[in-house]
């Protein structure tokens, strides 16, 4: 009885590894395998990696395009671009959802899942159509500008499309719920005792916040800050379609040279490298947390 | 006398339901007080009350002579031991009970020397840098305890402090709580549903119902003369018999109950009126049982052995149930069940209630 029970929860964990194994890993080595390769006019475009002459076989990894990609000041600065933005709105975003996610959590449980839907449903239509209506709102005939106009608080309409101020506005506005669900479940799950434990030992309500309600919670804004903050890193259509030729962040430059130059290789490699660079921090805030939970 | 904590015609409303319905109590300084009484009694919004968590809907709150009504609860002299202890996860066993001294702003070495002397009062300095997750339910028990009374609050409030203890570890603690009461002369107000520990720990119980104080007294007052038949058998067991008097001699009384099939005995405090409708309570260690005599004659339909005791449900030839508790001092048994039997007792062991 007890090894068929273990085993059937063996089965169970295989599935989440299986799924990481076919829809992550997999697609992850053939990125791999193409930025150790060259490019080639043709289709697929770039040299296989290996081939059999005989009954030798060759395998071929040509490590230029990272030398490239790491000698080109293009991508570092994309690198740099892409880290700052996700870091500057990821603050922001924090700035915005801890106060909201506090303030639900904080209301009666029916209210409660009232603003939590709220807080989803702009996930009901699609992410693109979103940004599009942002860019009729931030245009400088849009609804914005003419509503400042009218009211006469502008007399000229402020530049806000193709800036890097869009680029935030629109992120933030896309990955907000992202920091909030996490923040909210955290904060709803939150012992109320312990608030009055501060209050009855001297803590005024700020108080009692600091020293105990912030601090619990903390998981919860780590949590929402690494939900945002890496797929942040590599977004496409916000810096795209709101942003600026100035701004180029990574995931721009990625879907350039995949699609404009035809380079699939270099492409891979700016990924490769992107993958890195998010992997050693993730990793490094995992075992912190894992330790400190001991 | 003047009282050190006082509750004055004090209620408690949340919408249509009275939590707590014009309570007035007067605990004096050092004392171990009780509030005891059923889940849903009002018994711990008072304590809420008393501590700042609930405002009032009418009445006052005095602690040692200043009103502290509309004082929020962290600027009250009062502090509060958690059910569930509320103690901070995030903080070591060391500085959940320095928190409020830290919030406070003492000096670090005050801090330091007062945490330390509470942790060994409570057997508690090997686990100062352990986290509340790694404790047992006993040591945490005594976290939330240090962390209370390392502030020096002027009473000490304890929401069911022993609840989640099992029942050996709960007995010792409640000896631990008596001693450190009267070693720290503090005054503690204790809420509990277990009449048990309310009797063991207290100068003096608060027997509440519905929102309302029905007694308040020593625990052998509360035991001994309960004002109603509802704290007759809310402290511990009672056989209880309608009747109405026959015959008076003294304080002594024989009442006529049908209910029992025949005449039974009960000592009446003298404004107790002995005309119309009223109870006897007799408790079953205090029932006599024999094989004949005077008595009411039924026979035994249950019995169960509770070691320091022998327990005997006695069938009444009126059909009514009386239960009868013979101590355990080593004899022989001779009654089992089936056999006939007639229980009498002294008047004076018998209350009359006229509620």
């Amino acid at each position: 009885m007890q090894s068929k029970s273990d085993l059937g929860r063996r089965a169970l964990v295989l599935v989440p590894y299986g799924w990481l194994a076919v829809f992550f890993l997999m697609p992850f080595l053939l990125v791999l395998a193409i930025s150790l390769s060259s490019v080639r006019l043709g289709m697929p475009p770039y040299e296989p990696l290996y081939a059999w002459q005989g009954s030798l076989l060759s395998i071929r990894l040509n490590l230029e395009n990272f030398i490239f990609v790491v000698g080109e000041n293009t991508y570092l600065l994309a690198y740099l671009t892409s880290l700052k933005v996700a870091a500057i709105s990821t603050a922001l975003m924090l700035a915005i959802a801890y106060p909201l996610a506090y303030g639900i959590a904080s209301c009666a449980p029916q209210t409660r899942s009232f603003l939590i839907f709220l807080v989803i449903v702009p996930f009901w239509s699609s992410m693109l159509i979103r940004v599009y209506a942002w860019m009729s709102i931030l245009r400088n005939d849009g609804l914005f500008n003419s509503l400042l106009l009218n009211l006469g608080i502008i007399s000229e309409p402020l530049r806000i499309m193709n800036t890097e101020t869009a680029i935030y506005i629109g992120i933030v506005y896309t990955y907000l719920p992202f920091m909030v669900l996490p923040i909210y479940a955290n904060l709803s799950a939150s012992d109320r005792t312990l608030i009055e434990a501060a209050r009855d030992l001297g803590c005024s309500r700020l108080a009692a916040f600091w020293r105990v309600t912030f601090p619990l919670s903390l998981r919860g804004v780590a949590a929402g800050s690494a939900l945002v903050f890496i797929p942040v890193i590599g977004e496409f259509v916000v810096p795209d379609l709101l942003g600026g030729a100035d701004t180029q962040m990574i995931g721009r430059t990625i879907w350039m040279e995949f699609f404009n130059n035809r380079d699939w290789p270099v492409a891979s490699a700016v990924t490769v490298l992107l993958l890195a660079i998010l992997v050693i921090p993730i990793v490094l805030f995992q075992t912190r947390l894992s330790r400190t939970s001991k | 006398m003047q009282s050190y904590v006082s509750i004055e015609n004090l209620s408690k409303s949340f919408g249509f339901f009275t939590a707590v319905d014009d309570v007035s109590i007067g605990i004096g300084k050092g004392e171990f007080f009780s509030l005891l009484g059923p889940s849903g009694c009002g018994k711990s919004t008072l304590l809420r009350m008393i501590a700042g968590f609930e405002t009032p809907t009418s009445g006052a709150v005095r602690l040692d002579g200043e009103e502290v009504t509309d004082v929020p609860a962290h600027r009250r002299p009062t502090n509060m031991m958690f059910q569930s202890y509320a103690l901070f996860p995030h903080l070591t066993v060391g500085k959940n009970i320095a928190f409020g001294l830290a919030q406070d702003r003492l000096a670090r070495a005050e801090i330091r020397q007062r945490v330390s002397d509470v942790a060994e009062k409570l057997q508690l300095t090997a686990l100062l840098d352990r986290k509340p997750q790694q404790l047992s339910g006993g040591q945490r028990q005594r976290v939330a305890l240090a962390r209370a009374l390392v502030k020096r609050p002027k009473v000490l409030l304890l929401d069911e402090p022993l609840g989640a203890l099992d029942k050996n570890l709960r007995t010792e603690t409640q000896h631990e709580l008596v001693r450190l009461q009267r070693e720290l002369g503090l005054t503690f107000i204790i809420v509990t549903h277990d009449q048990h520990e309310a009797m063991t720990v207290s100068s003096r119980i608060a027997i509440m119902r519905q929102g309302k104080v029905l007694q308040i007294g020593s625990p052998a007052e509360v035991y001994e003369t309960p004002v109603s038949r509802y704290v007759a058998k809310f402290l511990g067991e009672a056989n209880v018999f309608e009747g109405g008097a026959t015959r008076r001699s003294g304080n002594d009384l024989a009442v006529e109950s049908a209910e029992a099939g025949g005449s039974v005995f009960a000592t009446a405090a003298d404004h107790v009126s002995t005309n119309g409708r009223f109870w006897v309570s007799v408790r079953p260690e205090r029932v006599e049982l024999a094989r004949q005599g005077d008595g009411l004659e039924g026979v035994i339909e249950q019995f169960s052995y509770a070691g320091s005791g022998r327990h005997y449900r006695v069938r009444l030839k009126s059909g009514a149930t009386l239960d009868a508790l013979r101590v355990n001092l080593g004899a022989e048994d001779d009654l089992s069940v089936g056999d006939t039997v007639f229980a009498s007792w002294m008047p004076q062991a018998a209350r009359l209630l006229a509620d």
